[in-house]
């Protein structure tokens, strides 16, 4: 039988599932089917995991046993940085090109429990250090929408498994954008969820402070519902948060503030700021009342990230040595195994960021650079933390630029990191922050709308996000 | 920043590198560190609210667990020797160290 996988959702695949329109085998191999059509161009897919149909059929047992949840059959995809045990997990890097998962990240585990079926693992940039996917060890992704544009990154196979039809929801991680950024460019929904919330047990470290994993969807309640599945405490993760320090939602303000000054900075396209301006007539349209903030210091976020982020990057990247995992490259003494191995594993992106931050944290620059940038971190979380006093979200468009085309940012590394401008300060502050499409240009390509919520409050990014989707549409 | 600088930078960060690549790092990194460097203005800057506390709810505390054995004698020793590019008798096996 034909499903229809351009318009299903969650829901609609469980009620499906339930009451025995198809079974989660016939719904996962018409994925596939698709995947089959149409990776060999888009290359979402690094690999489609050899035991999708057994994990299909462990989920049949639960729809049997009467134990199945929301999440249980949904074929989803896994970015290439989340270890599933048993299976090859690369970070999209040369340095892990055999690396297979010895136990399964917190996430994994929790989805398993669930009887999701991971259908494979999608394409990054390396390490997630990039915002276009074209720094991928394994080749470019293309955006499913208009193949001569990247889909974004870092989580650009992610989002084109989705885009594609290739997988119903996927996850993906978010240091500085790399969620959101990719979820504007192929006009899906995508969360960062406030960090704490979400385990970062067993996913590869770029910026441990930074680091969040969220769901993609074509819906908010997609989207919902994935991080409704993964919003648990983990013993594994020190910075997971406790059940009893998660918030309860309160009534909503129905007010949402803009920084003004922050969107008037050069290098934002001008036609996505009329958009921005249709957004913010769309949400008053919906009973919200706009008003103008005033964020002095948010617009020194990108600097405290790209200080903060490669100091951390070199750091947790000094693991891949070539001696307990990974790419080991033959040599006469120690020494030279860590530099050639890491010579060879390492991309060009990777080995510039890891020197940055050796150059941060070295003495001499330590006090200048990163000292000084983690105190400027936390006055922009107060900074916020005082804002939403007043507001219930801050929102802004979600990139400063419309999707490009390939090499047109690679070679221009400061070009590349401004397209974060925008959402790197929720990943600073630690808040939780959705990218929701918001319409399409002449050409078809995707405008989004940012919204940052307080600490702990993802319901309300919830609550406006599926208000303004249904005015969108 | 000169070659030297990104010598003595690959050196730490144990990475082989050319001396073409690090020539251009020395170009790339000028650009990337004036950027960076506005946080001296935004620390300097007299809109800054900064007063160098933290409130209490960012306070950073440790998280430990209990330091004992919770997993079975070489319960994952296989699957962690399987990733290992050379191993001898169950020991990762590396170049002369002293």
């Amino acid at each position: 039988m034909k499903i229809d996988l351009k318009d299903l959702t969650i829901e609609k695949a469980h009620e499906a599932l339930e009451k025995g329109e198809y079974t989660v085998t016939e719904l996962v191999n018409a994925y596939l089917e698709v995947i089959k059509e149409k990776n060999g161009e888009i290359n979402a897919y690094l690999e489609v995991y050899d035991d999708v149909l057994d994990q299909a059929h462990k989920a049949e047992e639960m729809f049997k046993e009467g134990r199945a949840t929301l999440m249980t059959g949904i074929p989803m995809a896994l970015k290439d940085n989340m270890l599933f045990e048993g299976h090859i997990a690369s970070a999209s890097s040369k340095i892990l090109e055999n690396y297979k998962a010895t136990y399964d990240s917190g996430v994994v585990s929790q989805l398993k429990k669930q009887g999701a079926v991971f259908l494979g693992r999608t394409n990054m940039d390396e390490f997630a250090m990039g915002s276009s996917t074209e720094t991928s060890a394994y080749g470019n992704t293309k955006n499913p929408l208009n193949t001569d544009y990247v889909p974004g990154g870092s989580s650009g196979g992610a989002v084109s498994s989705v885009a594609m039809n290739g997988a119903l929801v996927a996850l993906g991680s978010d240091t500085g954008g790399s969620i959101r950024q990719p979820a504007a460019f192929t006009s899906l929904v995508g969360l960062k969820p406030s960090y704490g919330t979400v385990s970062r047990f067993g996913i590869i470290s770029m910026g441990s402070s930074l680091d969040q994993v969220g769901p993609f969807g074509k819906t908010v309640r997609d989207t919902e519902i994935l991080f409704n599945a993964i919003n648990n405490y983990d013993e594994k993760d020190s910075t997971s948060i406790k059940k009893e320090d998660r918030l309860t939602p309160h009534p909503l303000k129905k007010k949402i503030g803009v920084p003004r000054s922050f969107l008037s900075l050069d290098g934002t396209d001008k036609e996505i700021l009329q958009n921005f301006e249709e957004s913010c007539n769309k949400l008053e349209s919906l009973g919200y009342e706009i008003v103008d903030i005033s964020l002095p210091l948010i617009k020194y976020s990108l600097a405290v990230y790209y200080i903060i982020c490669p100091a951390e990057v070199s750091s947790n990247l000094a693991r891949y040595d070539g001696i307990r995992y990974g790419l080991s490259e033959k040599a006469n003494n120690l020494l030279d195994v860590y530099t050639k191995s890491r010579k060879n594993g390492f991309g060009r992106e990777v080995r510039r960021r890891i020197l940055l931050g050796t150059y941060i944290l070295s003495h001499g620059y330590y006090d200048a650079y990163y000292n000084t940038a983690i105190k400027v971190r936390e006055a922009i979380k107060e900074e916020l933390v005082k804002a939403f006093l007043d507001v219930d979200v801050i929102i802004t468009p979600t990139s400063p630029v419309m999707p490009f085309k390939f090499g047109e940012k690679i070679n221009d590394p400061i070009s590349m990191y401004l397209s974060d401008l925008f959402s790197v300060p929720a990943n600073i502050a630690g808040v939780p922050a959705i990218s929701v499409p918001s319409g399409k240009n002449k050409d078809g390509l995707p405008f989004s709308l940012h919204m940052m919520a307080p600490f702990l409050r993802e319901d309300i990014l919830f609550t406006i996000g599926k208000d303004f989707e249904k005015i969108v549409q | 920043m000169k070659l030297e600088d990104v010598k003595k930078l690959a050196n730490l960060a144990r990475i082989d590198m050319s001396e073409e690549e690090m020539t251009i790092i020395a170009k790339d990194f000028d650009p990337i560190l004036a950027y960076v460097g506005q946080v001296q203005e935004a620390l300097k800057s007299n809109e800054s609210i900064f007063d160098g506390k933290q409130s209490e709810d960012h306070f950073l505390h440790n998280v430990m667990r209990e330091d004992i054995v919770t997993n079975k004698g070489r319960e994952y020793t296989e699957n962690i020797l399987a990733d290992a590019p050379d191993i001898e008798n169950g020991f990762l096996k590396v170049k002369q160290i002293l």
